[in-house]
């Protein structure tokens, strides 16, 4: 369920068709994030999951599927 | 007249800070405006660490006041170049080129205060969150790498949603840019190109002149493709590289062009095949100045500007 969740998220904050976002999706690569998108969407991403991603981790997130596996691993 | 929170963080007269320009912000240019009530800045660029290590001991050898260094986050040697400044305990840190959020909270534990440049809301609050002291808030008006948003735009939005002083840069090189970055909200300025253009600055003779024969429309923008825009003056250089973005050239091409230039229009001279980084400011800049005639003409001029307001 979390990657339903995230994709609503990443398709709002990166303007992109839900259809587009798969899991091997990398945001800079496939989905035309720069930089300071993903640091917006990872922001969302700790709203919308009561998170608090450092940034040792954050920089990390390349791909939804990071995303997905950070979130399962530390959700609360 | 003047001293605001940002004085009293840095330890300065004044507050305005110089920017951590690669190649041309040297301990000769960083020392004198730090002697002139400023903060001066160190630039690393990618210079390497050993480099770096003799630039931090010289300025400690020709001031006594506090400095500041600029590391660039894309930097091969970023890793060493914090540890260094950690050993050092150098009093000020400017980041450019990303996220520096992992390294503040060592810093803390020597007080060394860490100042992010931020080019977006959310770098900023992201910042604030991790324990930045302060914010550098950049608009697209300065030189070298820029953001998208204007200095006029986007210092009031940091301002409104962060707790942490701003500090307003791009576009700003007089008394009038000051008054207009503190009634945006901002805390003090970071001038970059009005520094260039000083006796102490150790740039070639021929990149300061270029900038004070640079007119409003001079300082133009390469790169957009790569996703790393670059602000100098048109050149041969400049030509190139918007030749090369129509044609569609692909940003590998377009980036190991730029590798070299700015060092070879700063130390060689060349201002043709060089990369004259420079703000939109430029055009306002007629004279070569000492550090200190810089800052006191700023104070002064802002002081009459505020009256007359």
């Amino acid at each position: 369920m979390v990657f339903e969740k995230l994709k609503k998220i990443i398709a709002e904050q990166l303007e992109v068709e839900e259809d587009e976002i798969k899991m091997e999706s990398s945001f800079q690569d496939d989905l035309d994030a720069d930089s300071l998108d993903v640091v917006e969407l990872i922001m969302a991403i700790e709203d919308e999951f009561d998170l608090e991603i450092p940034d040792e981790e954050a920089e990390k997130i390349k791909t939804v599927k990071d995303a997905v596996e950070y979130i399962q691993n530390n959700m609360k | 007249m003047f001293k605001t929170v940002i004085c009293d963080l840095l330890n300065i007269q004044y507050p305005i800070i110089q920017g951590g320009m690669a190649w041309v912000a040297t301990s000769e240019l960083a020392a004198a405006v730090s002697n002139a009530g400023g903060l001066g800045i160190i630039g690393c660029g990618n210079a390497p660490v050993d480099v770096i290590e003799k630039e931090i001991f010289k300025i400690k050898k020709m001031t006594s006041k506090p400095f500041g260094v600029n590391v660039m986050l894309l930097s091969p040697y970023v890793d060493e170049i914090m540890e260094l400044l950690y050993r050092e305990k150098v009093p000020v840190i400017t980041t450019g080129a990303g996220n520096p959020g992992k390294y503040i909270s060592k810093f803390k534990e020597i007080g060394t205060k860490v100042l992010p440049v931020v080019p977006s809301v959310a770098l900023a609050k992201r910042m604030e969150k991790v324990g930045a002291d302060a914010l550098i808030v950049e608009g697209t008006e300065a030189g070298g790498h820029i953001g998208e948003l204007t200095t006029m735009a986007l210092v009031p939005q940091v301002v409104d949603s962060v707790n942490i002083p701003v500090i307003a840069a791009g576009g700003i090189a007089d008394g009038r840019g000051f008054v207009a970055a503190l009634a945006l909200g901002a805390k003090g300025v970071q001038i970059g190109t009005r520094f260039v253009c000083t006796k102490e600055c150790i740039a070639h003779e021929n990149y300061k002149k270029m900038i004070l024969k640079a007119g409003d429309r001079d300082a133009v923008v390469t790169g957009r493709v790569t996703g790393h825009p670059v602000r100098s003056i048109k050149n041969k250089l400049t030509k190139k590289f918007i030749k090369l973005e129509k044609e569609g050239t692909d940003k590998e091409t377009i980036e190991k062009l730029g590798i070299g230039t700015l060092r070879n229009a700063v130390l060689n001279g060349d201002v043709e095949n060089g990369s004259v980084m420079a703000g939109q400011i430029s055009g306002l800049i007629k004279e070569i100045k000492t550090c200190k005639e810089v800052i006191e003409d700023i104070i002064n001029e802002a002081r009459k500007v505020k009256e007359s307001l």
